[in-house]
Parts: C-alpha cells; sequence; structure tokens
C-alpha cells in the first residue's frame, strides 16, 4: 500500500485549519478497570489502568491516526471519547462542550454526531436484524426520518459504501468481512455525523480489501467533512491515512506528530524501535535494517512501572530521572510533541543505545497487585 | 429455462436469508423431531376433538361391566377396556389428553414469563438486583421441585389449577438462570456495544438485540418443560394432590386408584403411563432438534446436505439446457 500523496496533502489541510478550535479534546483522561475479587462481596484491590493521564485534541476535518501494540488502551480512548465508558478522571471535551459527566439522556443527542465502526465485522453487527435495519436504527433510534425516508436514506448510504441497494433485505452472514465492513460504516454515515472513531477498522480484512477500504474512508472524509479518530496497529496504513499520529505505549500517550515527520523523525525511543521493525521492501535496504529489539514484555496496566512507563524495557535508559521522574509532552519541533527526558540527546546521538538483555521478570507480569495491607 | 435463470436459482439457494428460516428448514430435516411433530400432532389433535374421538362419556360409570370381576379388558364396545367404575378408559384417555395440553401449556407460561422477566432483568441489570435475584432463584432450586410443587399445593389449597401453577413456579429459576447466562453472553457483544453508540436507549437494546439473540436455549427449555411439567403434574395427581373431584379423566390421577389392580388388570396403570410417555417424548424430540437446530455451531449441516443435493440437480439441468 502506497504511503505517499494521501498524507502529505493531509498535513496541508490540517494546518489550514490550525487556528479553528479542535473538535475532540481530551484532557488528562483516566479510565480505570477495577479489579475486584471476594466470594460475597466484591472487594476493590487494584486498577488496570487502560487509559492513564491522555491529553490530545483532535482538529476539525483532521484524521488523528492512535497507534500503540495490543493492550495499550487505544481502543478504550475510543470507546472512552464516545462516552461508551465513565472516565476515571479527567475531561472530554466535544465541539467546545464538556461531555466528560453527561448523562445517557444528555448525551444522546449528541450521539448523533459522533459514531464508531468497529474493528470485528462479525461481531459488530446483530446476526438477527436485516442490513437495512442495522443501517436505519441510528435513523430511527433519532428520530430522523419516516419508514419511508428511512428506507431511501439506507439504500443512499449502502450505494455510498459501495453495497448493491437490495442487500438492505438481507443479513449479515449473507455477506464477506469486508462488506460487512462497509455495512458497519454505512450505519455510522447514517445520521451525518461530525467525528468517527475507527477502531481499527481495517485489521480484520485482507491486503488487498484494506486498501479499498482505506481509500474509502479518505473518500468519505472528503465528501462528508468528517473528522477521524483512526485506530489502528498497522503503521503503513496509519501512515496513509493520518494527518497526524498519537503513538501510545501502557495508557499514555509517548509522541504526537504530523504524520510523515512521525515516520521521518521519530524522537520517542519507543517509537524509534517501533518504526524499526517495520519491514523495507527494499531488499538491499532490508538487509542492512537493524530492528530494535525490546526486552522483555509489556508491564502489566494493572501494575505500570513508576516514573516513566518504558524505563523498563527502554535501550536508551539513564540512571537519572527516567526512574523517578515522569515525563510530560513537549513541544520539540513544531508540532511534534514528545514525552522523553532526553529526546534531544537521543535524535543529537549523543545517547547511545545499550543492549539489554531480555529479562524474565516475573512481577511485572502479575495480574493483579498484591491487595493492599489492612 | 435459461442458464442466467438457473444460476439465479443456484444463488438464491447458496443465500437462505434469516437465521429463524434457516434453524426452520434444519429442524424439519431432522427425523426425530419430525417423530416429536407427528407425537404432539396425535397429542394436541386428541385434544381439541375429545369429544367426537371419544366412544363414552369419560365420566359415566357403568358398575354392571365389573360385576364379573375387575376389571374387563379391551373389547370392541371398550377399546381400551373399563376402569374399576366401569368407565370407558379409551375415552377417559382421550379426555386426559385436555388436561395434559392445558396442564402443560399454564405450568411452562407460568414459569416462562416469571423466569425471563426475571432472568433478563438480573442479567441485563447485574449488580445488586443480578444477586438478590440470583440468590432468591438458588433458594428456590436447593429445594427439590417436587417437594417445593407439594408445599405450594400446600399452601394454594388442592385442585388441578394449584398443582399447575405450583409446578410453574418450580420452574422459574430454571428459566431465570437459562436467559440471564444466555443474556450475559450476549450483554459482551460488539453489536451491543454499538448500539450503545448510535444512542439505543437500554431497555429497547434489551428488547430487539439481546433478546432474540438470548432466547433460543430458552426456547429448547420451554419444551422440554412441557414434558416434564405433564410428568410432575401426573405426580402430584397420583399423590392425590392434583383435581379432587376423582372422576377427573386427568392421567395422573387415573393412576391413583389402580395399584389395587395391578394383577387383574394392568392395563388400567399402563394405559395412562403409556399416554403420558408418548405425550412426553413427542416434546422431548421437539425440544432436541430444536436444540440442535438452534445451535449455531451446527449451524448449516443438515442444511448444506440438502442444498448440495438441489445444487447437483440445478446443474444437471443447466448442462441440460446448454447442450439443448
Amino acid at each position: 500500500m502506497g504511503a505517499d500523496a494521501g498524507g502529505r496533502d493531509g498535513v496541508t489541510a490540517a494546518q489550514s485549519t490550525n487556528g479553528a478550535a479542535p473538535l475532540v479534546e481530551l484532557e488528562n483522561l483516566k479510565l480505570y478497570f477495577p479489579i475486584k475479587s471476594g466470594v460475597v462481596l466484591d472487594r476493590h484491590v487494584g486498577d488496570v489502568r487502560a487509559v492513564d493521564g491522555v491529553t490530545l485534541a483532535i482538529r476539525r476535518g483532521e484524521t488523528l491516526g492512535l497507534v500503540g501494540e495490543s493492550g495499550c488502551g487505544k481502543s478504550t480512548v475510543g470507546r472512552t471519547i464516545l462516552r461508551l465508558y465513565k472516565p476515571t478522571a479527567g475531561r472530554i471535551v466535544f465541539d467546545g462542550r464538556d461531555i466528560t459527566k453527561l448523562g445517557e439522556g444528555a448525551l444522546r443527542p449528541l450521539r448523533r454526531r459522533m459514531q464508531m465502526v468497529f474493528q470485528d465485522p462479525f461481531a459488530s453487527l446483530n446476526p438477527r436484524h436485516s442490513v437495512g435495519r442495522i443501517v436505519g436504527e441510528p435513523l430511527r433510534t433519532h428520530g430522523l426520518a419516516t419508514r419511508r425516508e428511512a428506507a431511501a436514506r439506507v439504500r443512499d448510504l449502502l450505494l455510498t459504501v459501495g453495497l448493491p441497494a437490495d442487500a438492505a433485505n438481507r443479513y449479515p452472514h449473507e455477506f464477506s468481512g469486508g462488506q460487512r465492513q462497509r455495512i458497519g460504516l454505512a450505519r455510522a454515515l447514517s445520521t451525518n455525523p461530525d467525528f468517527i472513531v475507527a477502531d481499527e477498522p481495517v485489521s480484520a480484512l485482507d491486503v488487498s480489501i484494506q486498501a479499498q477500504m482505506i481509500n474509502l474512508f479518505e473518500q468519505l472524509q472528503e465528501e462528508f467533512e468528517l473528522t477521524y479518530l483512526f485506530i489502528a496497529h498497522d503503521l503503513a496504513v496509519v501512515r496513509h491515512i493520518s494527518d497526524r499520529i498519537a503513538v501510545m505505549y501502557l495508557g499514555t500517550v509517548v509522541e504526537v506528530s504530523p504524520a510523515d515527520e512521525l515516520y521521518d523523525n521519530p524522537l520517542h525511543p519507543y517509537t524509534i524501535s517501533l518504526l524499526s521493525a517495520v519491514p523495507i521492501p527494499d531488499p538491499v535496504v532490508e538487509k542492512q535494517r537493524e530492528s530494535i529489539l525490546l526486552a522483555g514484555d509489556v508491564p502489566s496496566p494493572a501494575n505500570p512501572p513508576s516514573a516513566c512507563r518504558f524505563h523498563t524495557r527502554c535501550p536508551y535508559v539513564q540512571p537519572t530521572r527516567c526512574r523517578d521522574e515522569a515525563p510530560v509532552l513537549r513541544n520539540l519541533a513544531t508540532g511534534h510533541e514528545v514525552a522523553c527526558h532526553w529526546a534531544e540527546g537521543i535524535k543529537a546521538g549523543e545517547i547511545k543505545r545499550h543492549e539489554l538483555p531480555p529479562v524474565f521478570d516475573p512481577g511485572l507480569q502479575e495480574a493483579a497487585p498484591e491487595p493492599p495491607p489492612v | 429455462m435459461s442458464v442466467a435463470e438457473l444460476e439465479a436459482q443456484e444463488i438464491q439457494l447458496e443465500a437462505p436469508s434469516g437465521l429463524w428460516r434457516d434453524a426452520w428448514y434444519r429442524l424439519i430435516r431432522n427425523p426425530g423431531a419430525v417423530v416429536g411433530f407427528v407425537l404432539v400432532a396425535i397429542f394436541v389433535a386428541c385434544a381439541i376433538f375429545a369429544p367426537l374421538i371419544a366412544t363414552h362419556d369419560p365420566q359415566e360409570t357403568n358398575l354392571l361391566l365389573i360385576v364379573k370381576g375387575c376389571c374387563p379388558g379391551p373389547s370392541r364396545a371398550h377399546l381400551l377396556g373399563v376402569d374399576q367404575l366401569g368407565r370407558d378408559e379409551f375415552s377417559r384417555i382421550i379426555f386426559g389428553a385436555r388436561y395434559s395440553l392445558v396442564i402443560g401449556i399454564v405450568a411452562v407460561s407460568v414459569g416462562l414469563s416469571v423466569g425471563l422477566v426475571l432472568g433478563a432483568i438480573a442479567g441485563y441489570a447485574g449488580g445488586l438486583l443480578d444477586s438478590v435475584i440470583m440468590r432468591l432463584m438458588d433458594i428456590m432450586l436447593a429445594i427439590p421441585g417436587l417437594l417445593l410443587a407439594i408445599g405450594l399445593v400446600a399452601a394454594l389449597g388442592q385442585g388441578l389449577w394449584q398443582i399447575m401453577v405450583a409446578v410453574g413456579v418450580v420452574n422459574i429459576p430454571i428459566f431465570a438462570r437459562l436467559l440471564r447466562g444466555s443474556v450475559l453472553a450476549q450483554k459482551e457483544n460488539e453489536f451491543i456495544v454499538a448500539a450503545r453508540a448510535v444512542g439505543v436507549r437500554r431497555p429497547r437494546i434489551l428488547v430487539s438485540h439481546i433478546l432474540p439473540n438470548a432466547i433460543a436455549p430458552v426456547i429448547v427449555q420451554g419444551t422440554l418443560a412441557m414434558a416434564t411439567a405433564i410428568i410432575d403434574v401426573a405426580g402430584l395427581g397420583f399423590l392425590g394432590l392434583g383435581p379432587q373431584d376423582p372422576g377427573t379423566p386427568e392421567w395422573g390421577t387415573m393412576l391413583t386408584n389402580v395399584e389395587r389392580y395391578f394383577q387383574s388388570a394392568p392395563h388400567l396403570a399402563l394405559i395412562p403411563g403409556v399416554a403420558i410417555v408418548i405425550s412426553v417424548l413427542g416434546f422431548n424430540l421437539i425440544g432436541d432438534g430444536l436444540r440442535e437446530a438452534l445451535d449455531p455451531k451446527l449451524r448449516g449441516r443438515v442444511g448444506r446436505f440438502r442444498q448440495r443435493k438441489m445444487l447437483g440437480f440445478l446443474r444437471r439441468r443447466r448442462t441440460a439446457a446448454r447442450g439443448a
């Protein structure tokens, strides 16, 4: 898949809208899932810190890519923005309005404006509903159309996403994965939203279908002036579609940057090692490419490392600061933010990478921390 | 027929739509289920057309018939013989089907309706409400079913309606637990999250997204419960907790007073027993067939076999059409 012109054009588009207020703003967003244990009464013994202090802004009309390995909390961020989870702390602002504490009733009118496309095209469509009913459900829910209007609108939507109009009378199990994903996209588009969270919408698809879907996403963005939060773990896909990219590690954002800038000039050690793992489609260069293997496993989000969360695996880890001071996102170049104390030194080549032997530390893998002393 | 038309037919065959319709196809192709349907159809027909089928009034006694010792067996006048009071056994069995059918329906309806509501609320609401409801259900399950039913009859008073309600109440926790588990499993599905993201109201999510997907095991259990309800009510009737008019031609009650005649007239015990077995077997076979038809893991097995046969047939015709 060519990660070329599309991305660069997008950057200029995003920069031209820089002046406008962001559509979505997250301030120190935290979402902890409680760990409970006990036979009769559930005791709260700890938290899985799925999202731990994320600050992000998504500008109107841009595509913000959110990358990170499995379990780093990127999907949770997407779902929390849509208030499918109740945030533990922090603030979510949608179009200038604080929606952190809104109840389900107050949220409903806003749900029309923010929609979601899911990862699994098989699980995200109700198998007992016809496609027409699935795509028309948002219309019915928000009272946007009478029955007849809804049927016509559903046909239009299906054509828009590249499905035959007679798909409306059929059931999800009659469609392939790619087609189902189009159904999910038609559902998300039905209410004419401003903002769509795309939660790994192409990860479950074949590569050839992925390209089609990505192009469809871009085409729809142009047509309907959509803003995307595009969650993915495929770096090539993200580079192609995103204007800006945020990299997450263990519940925190470690780097935010314009898409191409991130790939050309990664600053955070985690991003550097992540990008070093991307194969290069040129046998000569590929042979010389040195991929940085990170030591150990991702620590448990129930018991994350203190200070910089990456210090347990960081190939550039320093004796000072890394283990006792949490880095915040700092703006280094224009629009390029990074959460690392030593980013400048690493970039200048003053700090060299040292080999960390892969250490198996069972303490870091425990699902739950010890219960606090009574 | 043109090649294109035949191909269109093939596509139609390859894509049967609707999960319920799929399940129905699989069900009517299951020999066990078909036998079950036949048995239940006979049973229901007997119940509905009892006055037309029966040869005698089921309550009419004719003591003259038993003067020569108890009790005359099958004869031309009395197809299945007469009981200890000279009543026609065949007519009593036919009319008894009415009672058993009503018993099954009422008992299952009571259990199903209350169980469904409690199970759906417990599964969907979760938390404290779930714990309270399910602990109550556990308490009910801890008491042996028949014992609980006897206790309930003791409280409600004896009679046919009372034992039907009692058996229904015994069924409540079974349905509630089943539906709760099923709802819990469906609740985690991504399409539920999708419905929430769209802004569908919670009660509507439960009714239109969760229940249609969670109801299959309950339907199976409901059919099987028909069978157990008939047995349980017969059991309570046998214990003398059933209809207080001993003339009532209810199968369980009919068994009550015949143990004295086991040796001289075993048919008095056997015939109502066989009637119970046949109706229970019918419901059980349907229930098992439904379980297989609704099980997503088995989806398409029988259907595909039929499709292959049909596709082969169409292909042959297509080749013939090409040749011509």
